[in-house]
């Protein structure tokens, strides 16, 4: 048998014999490759006796066709073979449980104050900042409640000196006054921020909570425009039309001065047994009223550029934190400054 | 405040109104109505019984046993302990199964061997007052089988109104002052009450003087002379009334006073004349002077606050507690009544000082209107003359101070009103509105005169606005049409706070994954301490919720340690944030106020890492990463964070050693990063299996606020191939990382496109005091491909730098 031959037989076999792709390679090499046996045959030609010389080149060069098209058929082949088999999938189990990612959160204040942001900016309001260790004249004096006001013990306010000229603000509308003092009217804000009481602590009180203080001044200022952004906002927030009802309220810098309840979103006006509004069917949510002369006066009082006769305006002013718990039906309002990432990761 | 509806009814007509409705329509125009439940359940639940027959128990000489018939077909037997019990009186049974007050169940009970299915009530066991007689003697013509409440007609409905809705009102402290809103609300009269003064003897009236130093403080004083009367148990219409207002009767004459101050709102007091016997005076305590109250105690006093003395003894703090002298005994039968308008803020700071604020203190601090003191003194003296015919007045009152009638007037122009409600009324509307609260109108060219009557002028209205109020409160807040603001449409301000606030916030609970809490902004002693911070200035509150909280915290991060050990137990990666103020009192403004800062605090807290962990495992290299990541984010460019010499200041949490001021490209430092004192993480409970890795961080937002951002500049991807190089820098081990980065760029001369440490290696293989740096570079140029030469080149420089350091570059 003539060695061409011998080496096609060899080859051929060698080829059928392959079941992996690393086999192939190596058959490639050993008789395609630079240094492989087809290359052999090719150089060993010229010495070759001239009558067989064509003979040998023609069975050369069919050979290394013949192997050529033999590994590409048997490397679809083995790529046809190998995805099959990978796509039998295996004893996969897609229950088991995922490798935890590390989470991180924003507090739900945060995110429900930025709501409340978010739709008041829409509606054309800036937002305000102010101390919260605050002068007894923004905190008090400004805002229509003289040094013996009653309603400076109800606030049971933090004082910060034995002369109580510095005071924990019990609430954010010494901003209003602030913000009058810089501002030309008309203008519309809102002033988020932490207040501070020095009440008995429970489930709905603690002694650290947040308030929203909203001022709007202007020529022309009524009771419905408190109303109707009210509403607005309250519809935006919850997503739906939410039934509010006015009544008279009394905090000593608005007037007239209003409460104004939410229909329980928990029990849906209806009370009964319900924890959260104690069956009344109705949520106090926010003081309210339109601003009282005295405070448009402390605020604006001396510019030649305002006429304080034909100012008006309304502030309101809700707790956050209340909102917050409203809104994800918590029952403590301690959790919220717990610092117990077990409670606050989940926001 | 409790309000009993059949007591409202003694001034309006309520026919056909619904307790709920009442409660409803007050809540909405008046005053918030907390409550609203009927009166006294229990009694509809009590039986009229007929004693039929009485005998001794044969083993008690105190019991009795009694066959008592309450309609049913079988009469009961009743062992009763009462000595007043008899055969034909008319009492109230509580039969088996009755809850009583206290949540007194009645059950069968054997007493002293005597079956017993029932109990005879007395007053108290009913809430009714106190027992004189033992069991309650019902009147004759009560009929035997019905219900008590019924038979005696002791129905009624309790309003509870939450008193801080009523701060301002001082008219609506008393039933009376209610009725009249709920009159006009209804608009039904409200039915005339005669508070005149009876005719009185010609004796010689009550002497009384007001100290001239206490004249603004004791307005009015008027004193009245009673004789004859009786102290004895209230009628049963007056205990009842007063049961259900929430005030327990007692005897006849403390109820009338009690009555009169809940019927009109007018606190008053009944001395025992002979106690007074010298006359009123009414005066400024002196310094330190002493004096024992009703209820035994012993008070001292100043010149602030007011006393009602005879012969300079004080027999009465003035507004707020009866002398324990002058007290009313049993057989006292002649009195002087003592009504009196005192300054509001007076009785309320003596009362607080005292300790003893009630309800006639805090009626009186709502500064009440004078013209109820001869009011409340006919009221009271025509009630007990319908009680006690007999008694009589030997002498007209005696009524002084520098009080007189308030004339207040404000004017009101009807368009005022619909402007700021923003409702059509039309002026008759608005008119009688007014009118039906006893304000009185007189118009003249479109505008009101309306005078304010006297028991809305002191305090509660004076300005338009005011007026504004009532009419739109009568007419219901809930009937004016919402409607939306207009404006002129304008960008909201921009606040670069916020938004930096806002950035910072979404970076770091997202790709950061930290969480943010919330701490508070008082520090306890005990954190401070454990801290080492007690010594820094701070805010501090005269008045703490609790001992020791009272510190006003400087900066954030305090807070955030405070909060390791808690959550570190339940997990082992804590990372958390908080973006608050801190306050300094060393630098404070113009009006004293302490300076403001705003920071992010970030603590993070990892188990500690095992010997053989990467240099970059840590906490302090972990943080120092999310600061960078932060600060690039927010457009600062590359931060650097920069040693500090030894006797630098550092926070009291930071490592004395292992911390770094964070500083932006142009050098301005805006925030510190350390790993945790050493020394702290056992007083912050970080030992034992809660030993941990901790590096904390703050980040000044004034001072990133005030920083300059440099433009941002993305960089281009690069048009020629990068060439990959690793280097190895072995350097004395004190040598910062930072120094070797700087020698690498100096030695790229601008080819360094990207420098990455990958490993820090200290040991074997190594001289003593070495350690060796290694790092990926990736060189590139702008105008070509990088060849070998240019690789080479760049390794000759740095080499030479290396040498020149006292650095070797290893190559390998
Ligand atoms: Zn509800």
């Amino acid at each position: 048998m003539e060695a061409h031959a011998e080496l096609r037989d060899e080859a051929l076999a060698r080829l059928a014999a392959c079941t992996e792709l690393a086999e192939l390679r190596s058959v490639e090499k050993d008789y395609l490759g630079p240094e492989g046996a087809i290359g052999a045959l090719l150089a060993s030609i010229p010495s070759l006796p001239k009558e067989e010389r064509p003979k040998v080149g023609a069975a050369a060069n069919r050979l290394k066709k013949e192997l050529e098209a033999g590994l590409d058929k048997a490397r679809g082949e083995l790529e046809t073979a190998r995805v099959a088999a990978e796509r039998a999938g295996g004893d996969f189990d897609p229950s088991l449980p995922p490798r935890r990612a590390a989470r991180g959160s924003l507090h739900p204040l945060t995110k429900v104050r930025r709501e409340v942001e978010r739709i008041f900016s829409s509606m054309g309001y800036d937002i305000a900042d102010g101390p919260e260790v605050e002068l007894d004249y923004y905190n008090f004096q400004a805002l229509n409640i003289p040094v013996d006001h009653p309603s400076r013990e109800m606030q049971d306010t933090f004082y910060c000196d034995e002369e109580h000229h510095l005071v924990m603000r019990t609430q954010t509308s010494p901003v209003q006054i602030r913000v009058m003092e810089q501002r030309q009217p008309p203008f519309r804000l809102i002033a988020p921020g932490r207040v501070f009481r020095n009440e008995e602590q429970d489930a709905t009180h603690n002694h650290t909570f947040h308030q929203v203080e909203g001022l709007v001044v202007g020529e022309g200022i009524q009771v419905g425009h408190l109303t109707g952004t009210l509403k607005g906002f309250l519809a935006e927030l919850f997503q739906r039309q939410v039934q509010v009802r006015l009544r008279p309220g009394y905090f000593p810098f608005v007037e007239p001065g209003f409460e104004l309840d939410v229909a329980c979103p928990f029990c849906d006006e209806k009370g009964g047994t319900c924890r959260v509004c104690k069956g009344v069917g109705w949520v106090e949510f926010c003081g309210c009223g339109l601003v009282h002369p005295e405070v448009l006066a402390a605020g604006f009082g001396g510019r030649d550029d305002v006429d304080l006769d034909k100012l008006t305006g309304f502030a309101f002013g809700f707790g956050l934190d209340r909102l917050v718990m409203l809104r994800y039906g918590l029952d403590d309002i301690r959790n919220l400054m717990g610092g117990d990432l077990r409670f606050l990761e989940q926001f | 405040m409790f309000v009993s509806i059949k007591w409202l009814g003694r001034h309006v007509d309520l026919t056909g109104i619904a307790p709920e409705d009442l409660a409803r329509e007050l809540t909405l125009r008046t005053a918030e109505v907390e409550g609203c439940e009927p009166f006294a359940p229990h009694l509809g639940a009590i039986t009229v019984g007929l004693v039929r027959e009485r005998v001794a128990h044969p083993d008690a000489d105190r019991l009795s046993v009694c066959t008592v018939e309450i309609g049913a077909e079988e009469p009961l037997t009743i062992v009763c302990g009462a000595p007043n019990v008899r055969a034909g009186l008319k009492v109230a049974v509580a039969t088996v199964g009755t809850v009583l007050p206290g949540d007194f169940k009645i059950k069968k009970a054997k007493i002293r061997g005597q079956a017993s299915s029932g109990m005879i009530c007395s007053l108290a066991e009913l809430d009714l007052g106190a027992d004189h007689d033992g069991i309650w003697e019902l009147p004759e013509e009560a009929p035997v089988g019905s219900d008590l409440a019924s038979a005696l007609g002791l129905e009624d409905w309790v309003l509870e109104i939450d008193n801080k809705s009523l701060t301002h009102r001082p008219d609506l402290w008393g039933h009376r002052g209610l009725a009249r809103e709920v009159a006009a609300i209804f608009g039904r009269p409200l039915l005339p009450l005669d508070t005149s003064i009876p005719a009185c003897g010609a004796g010689p009236p009550p002497q009384v003087t007001i100290e001239e130093s206490a004249a603004e403080l004791c307005p009015r004083y008027l004193a009245l002379a009673l004789d004859g009367v009786r102290v004895e148990p209230s009628p049963l219409w007056l205990r009842c009334l007063l049961a259900a207002a929430g005030q327990r009767p007692l005897d006849l004459l403390v109820d009338l006073s009690n009555f009169v101050m809940l019927d009109l709102g007018q606190p008053n007091h009944l001395f025992d004349r002979a106690a007074v016997a010298d006359g009123i005076e009414v005066r400024r305590a002196a310094a330190a002077e002493e004096m024992v109250t009703l209820d035994e105690g012993r008070h001292t006093l100043g010149s602030e606050d007011l006393l009602i003395c005879s012969g300079q003894r004080p027999v009465a703090l003035a507004g707020v507690m009866g002398g324990a002298d002058s007290k009313v005994a049993p057989e006292t039968r002649e009195l002087l009544l003592e009504v009196a308008n005192f300054h509001g803020t007076t009785v309320r700071r003596t009362a607080m000082r005292t300790g003893l604020r009630s309800e006639s203190s805090a009626r009186f601090e709502k500064n009440l209107d004078g013209e109820l003191v001869p009011a409340a003194a006919g009221h009271l003296v025509r009630t007990l003359l319908s009680i006690q015919p007999e008694v009589t007045l030997p002498s007209p009152p005696m009524d002084v101070g520098v009080y007189a009638t308030p004339d207040l007037s404000v004017e009101l122009s009807p368009e005022m009103v619909r402007e700021r409600l923003g409702v059509e009324l039309d002026d008759n509307h608005i008119s009688t509105s007014l009118a039906s609260l006893g304000f009185d109108i007189t118009a003249a060219n479109g505008v009101y005169s309306v005078g304010v009557p006297s028991w809305r002028a002191t305090k509660d209205i004076s300005i338009a606005e005011d007026l504004v109020e009532e009419v739109g409160r009568l007419h219901g807040y809930d009937n004016i049409p919402p409607r939306p603001l207009v404006g002129e449409l304008t960008p909201p301000l921009h606040d670069a706070r916020r938004t930096l606030v806002e950035a910072l916030q979404d970076r770091l609970a997202g790709g950061a994954r930290f969480h943010e809490v919330l701490g508070y902004s008082f520090l306890h002693a005990e954190l401070c301490e454990r801290l080492g911070i007690c010594d820094q200035p701070h805010v501090r509150l005269v008045n703490p919720v609790a001992e020791g909280e009272d510190r006003v915290r400087r900066s954030v991060l305090p807070s955030l340690l405070g909060r390791l050990e808690i959550n570190r137990r339940q997990r082992e990666r804590v990372a958390i944030f908080e973006i608050g103020k801190g306050y300094l009192p060393e630098e404070p403004g113009d009006r004293g106020q302490p300076r403001e800062i705003h920071e992010l605090g970030l603590a993070w807290s990892v188990p500690p890492s095992d010997k053989g962990a990467a240099f970059d495992d840590g906490a302090f290299s972990r943080l120092a990463g999310v600061m960078e990541d932060l600060l690039a984010q927010l457009g600062f460019g590359c931060a650097s964070f920069v040693g500090l010499a030894p006797d630098a200041g550092r926070p009291a949490w930071a490592h004395p050693g292992r911390g770094a001021l964070c500083s932006l490209a142009d050098g301005t430092a805006v925030g510190f990063i350390a790993e945790l004192e050493p020394g702290l993480h056992r007083p912050l409970g970080l030992m034992d299996d809660l030993v941990s890795d901790v590096a904390c961080a703050t980040l000044s937002l004034d001072a990133l606020l005030a920083a300059e951002k440099p433009a941002f500049r993305p960089r281009k991807l690069p048009r020629f191939p990068e060439t990959k190089v690793d280097v190895a820098l072995a350097c004395p081990a004190a040598m910062p990382a930072g120094d070797l980065a700087a020698m690498i760029e100096r030695a790229g001369k601008g080819l360094v496109g990207d420098l990455e440490l990958f490993d820090l290696y200290r040991g074997a293989n190594l001289p003593t005091g070495q350690k060796s740096l290694a790092w990926h570079l990736r060189l590139r140029a702008e105008d070509r491909t990088l060849g070998e030469n240019d690789v080479a080149r760049f390794l000759g420089r740095l080499e030479r730098a290396a040498a020149a350091a006292d650095c070797t570059l290893r190559r390998d």
